[in-house]
């Protein structure tokens, strides 16, 4: 196939540091191409660079063979590169068609926007997709993969003829993701290229033709996805070897920490019982829609639920608030870091110790000398890669950010820990540390809660999984009855 | 980088300067802010030149005239460093200058010596009464407070709705009940809060205004109250996940507004010495802000400091009393005020990354 873009020699530095080095980049007409490499590897600054969002010290690009030299994200687009970003771009409020086509809306000859032109032209480019989709339907109405599939329309109407995905299946389940492979492998046909970036390796190599990993600013491998492995490419991105092996030890099982009878939330979860015990790690699965985040978000604190009881060390308890789970030393690491895990007004020392400050108090103030020796312990208990305390923690790689916000819980000795969906967007290196840690903190005889979607994550550190299906626990498994299949079959409604 | 081409060179020139000089002002709000007050002073200091010969006397007017500027700015001083809580955390409050008359008008009530003298008529007088007084203020200014802070917490009402409605409700409801009160008088002792002087000049407002604006940067900086402020206006999700009682620290927030209000409304009664319900504190909520916003405090929370809201309100000052020197029309002088505002925000906000 005919050449679409090709980069040469890219390299850029901020400031001091040279991000991307030497960095070579191609990718031809009709070919999806995967662009690994852990966080900090380039990937977003060779990605901004194609964008128009930053300028490349030296290299060259060609565009269909001719040189281009973007400024803006305005002459990338004008070239026919279209960036959807993982966070999606869209006015939840307006109807799919005026998504498509706003900034540049067709108008009637009084100058009124012309609506039926703009569903007609919208329909028309939705068949030629083979997407079911109506353009008067309102946008927050409709699943989040048709929303992503809405942004590669708009690229589409844009006459782009190169789209960058970034993480485009992190909020998407099964099934949705399938939906928008089909719909990329269609496109693809007819010419467009993709480059799909990724953390999920094994997506990369069942939808990517090619792949080209980064690794420190250096493209350190690319080559064609068939015959290639997830261990391969784990191993070029990281530059050693991965683990794949069970972590989880037969540590000694204590009591019981937490359990629930009959626990139910209108619309969230039903006649919920389970069991976690001191010592163990506890993980919970299920697709979208389990009900698993929204159980723990009322075990903490945050979401009354309607009925049932939660015995907390074998006592009945009522936690009304994270205040109270907090009392009652229980701690939890939410999902998405951003919103619910870091203040990024505030420093590295102060999200660290968010949750302990009043206790450092002395005389009224805060002892700042005890503040800073408490983060001190746990900073190297975690191995937490930074700065100064009183750097921004947004100074931090998304790892050792996540590090900071468990460091603040692990200040309060926590006797149950819950962790919802904890290694989205870190790298496999500090995806295998903090893997270590929860490890460590079980033997210590913490009761671990893992809530994730990740099989790797069930099989290597759980003792025991549930499995929730539509806001039920569909099924129960131990560790040695763990298997990737029978999680499938439970969390899609199927019976074991 | 420099162009080949003439008009772009000019252009990006520019546009590089005013990058620069943004990304200071940026990176060291305060010094930037105390930079802007150094020169302001300068000018300042320059226009006294060109009138005055004899250098004792120009001196002297020069002090007399920082002081009257101190004094005159010192009631909206004091309620913008409670506004900058109120804005750190994420919220306004509009209700400001009702909450002073407010206040006013319950202090004036129960210590005036005329026989309508709520204290007096129970037979309480001289310290006692004032003391009492005083409390009373405090504790109304506590409550108008709690109010909104109540309404915002449990009702779940935006703060702006929310004051905007008391804003209103406390200022009319006090014209309502002082309408047939006019021209009390208070009793001298009372008065000196404000009035007694060192020299010939009202120091202590200054004095009040300042040691104010200390304590709140101690209580900003080192205390959980003032970082858990700091942490609900950067993200509050997160900050109730980490079991911080936001409720209870926002209403606390509004309290303490009202609390600083009071003392403000103490002092310039005191002053004063009456109080004109109709007009008193009127404005005060929106020179506040400006100073608060001036001082590199973010509208949405989360970043801020009390050093900035005093340079701030310094700044506003000087520039009005500037103005006033060089003789703009008294009709013109808010449209600079309003330039300024403008124009600090334009230059505080961020770059697009």
């Amino acid at each position: 196939m005919s050449e679409l873009l090709s980069m040469t020699g890219i390299s850029k530095s901020f400031g001091a540091n040279l991000v991307l080095d030497q960095v070579d980049f191609r990718v031809d007409k009709g070919q999806i191409h995967g662009l690994v490499g852990e966080n900090g590897a380039g990937k977003s600054t060779l990605m901004n660079i194609l964008g128009g969002v930053v300028q490349r010290d030296s290299g060259s690009i060609l565009m269909e063979g001719q040189p281009v030299h973007f400024r803006t994200p305005a002459e990338s687009l004008q070239a026919g590169i279209a960036f959807i970003h993982q966070e999606l771009n869209l006015a939840n409020d307006l109807f799919v068609y005026e998504n498509l086509f706003l900034g540049r809306e067709l108008k009637t000859k009084t100058g009124l926007t012309d609506i039926n032109a703009m569903c007609a032209a919208s329909q028309q480019l939705f068949d030629q997709m083979g997407v079911q989709l109506d353009p008067r339907r309102m946008t927050r109405d409709i699943d989040t993969s048709y929303k992503q599939i809405v942004e590669i329309a708009r690229a589409l109407l844009m006459q782009a003829r190169l789209i960058i995905m970034d993480e485009p299946t992190t909020s998407l389940t099964h099934v949705e993701i399938d939906l928008v492979f089909n719909l990329m492998r269609t496109l693809a046909k007819q010419g467009v290229g993709f480059i799909f970036i990724s953390h999920k390796l094994k997506e990369v190599l069942s939808i990517c033709d090619r792949y080209s990993v980064l690794r420190d600013g250096r493209m350190v491998e690319h080559g064609q996805t068939a015959g290639a492995e997830v261990a391969g490419l784990a191993r070029a991105m990281v530059g050693h070897e991965v683990r794949s092996d069970r972590l989880q030890t037969d540590s000694a099982i204590g009591a019981e920490v937490l359990s629930t009878r009959g626990l139910s939330r209108q619309g969230s979860y039903q006649d919920i019982d389970i069991q976690v015990r001191a010592g163990e790690v506890v993980g919970f699965t299920g697709l979208l829609g389990d009900g698993r985040s929204a159980l723990f978000r009322s075990i903490f604190g945050v979401l009354p639920p309607d009925s049932g009881t939660i015995l907390y060390k074998g006592q009945p308890v009522t936690i009304d608030s994270p205040e109270r789970a907090r009392k009652l030393r229980i701690g939890y690491v939410p999902s998405n870091r951003k919103e619910n895990g870091i203040i990024k007004d505030l420093s590295i020392l102060e999200n660290g110790t968010l949750v302990t400050l009043p206790d450092y108090v002395q005389n009224g103030l805060i002892d700042q000398a005890r503040q800073t020796a408490d983060f001190d312990r746990q900073r190297g208990a975690l191995s937490i890669k930074m700065g100064k305390p009183q750097d921004s923690i947004l100074s931090l790689s998304g790892g050792n950010q996540q590090k900071v916000v468990l460091a603040k819980w692990l200040s309060v000795n926590p006797d149950l820990l819950i962790f919802d969906n904890p290694t989205q967007g870190v790298d496999v290196g500090a995806k295998e540390e903090i893997y270590d840690i929860i490890v460590a903190l079980a033997r210590r005889g913490v009761a671990i809660v893992l809530l994730t979607s990740e099989m790797p994550e069930i099989m290597r550190l759980c003792h025991r999984v549930y499995v929730m299906y539509h806001g039920r626990v569909a099924g129960m498994l131990h560790a040695d009855e763990t298997d990737e299949h029978r999680i499938m079959m439970l969390q899609t409604g199927g019976t074991d | 980088m420099p162009d080949k081409k003439t008009g772009a060179v000019t252009a990006n020139g520019w546009r590089d300067t005013l990058r620069r000089v943004k990304r200071g002002w940026n990176d060291k709000p305060l010094m930037s802010i105390s930079l802007v007050l150094v020169l302001l002073v300068i000018i300042q200091i320059l226009q006294f030149g060109f009138d005055y010969q004899s250098v004792g006397e120009w001196a002297d007017r020069i002090v007399k005239n920082w002081l009257n500027i101190l004094l005159n700015n010192s009631y909206v001083g004091i309620i913008a460093l409670g506004m900058t809580f109120v804005i750190i955390s994420g919220g306004i409050d509009l209700a400001v200058g009702s909450t002073l008359v407010a206040v006013g008008a319950v202090v004036m009530l129960l210590i005036n010596i005329r026989d309508v003298g709520v204290l007096l008529s129970l037979g309480i007088t001289g310290t006692p009464a004032i003391l009492l007084g005083i409390l009373a203020g405090l504790l109304v200014g506590f409550v108008l407070g709690e109010v909104n802070g109540l309404i915002v917490t449990k009702g779940r009402v935006p703060p702006f709705i929310v004051t905007l409605g008391t804003m209103k409700i406390y200022r009319s409801v006090t014209m309502y009940y002082m309408q047939s009160l006019r021209g009390l008088s208070l009793p001298e002792e009372f008065k000196q809060i404000a009035r007694f002087t060192i020299g010939d000049t009202m120091l202590l407002p200054i004095l009040y205004w300042f040691a104010l604006a200390a304590v709140l940067h101690i209580v900003s900086r080192r205390t959980v109250f003032g970082r858990h402020v700091y942490a609900i206006g950067s993200n509050e999700r997160t900050a109730r996940l980490s079991g911080i009682p936001v409720d209870r620290v926002k209403r606390r927030v509004y309290v303490l507004m009202g609390v600083i209000v009071a003392i403000a409304a103490i002092i310039q009664i005191a002053r004063i010495g009456d109080m004109d319900y109709t007009s008193a504190g009127s404005g005060y909520e929106m020179n506040a802000i400006a100073a608060v916003i001036i001082g590199g405090t973010a509208m949405s929370g989360g970043r801020g400091s009390i050093m900035g809201t005093l340079l701030g309100t310094l700044i506003l000052a000087m520039v009005s009393n500037l103005l006033t020197l060089i003789g703009v029309a008294t009709l013109l002088r808010e449209a600079f005020i309003g330039f300024i505002v403008v124009a600090a925000v334009l230059m505080q906000r961020k770059e697009k990354e």
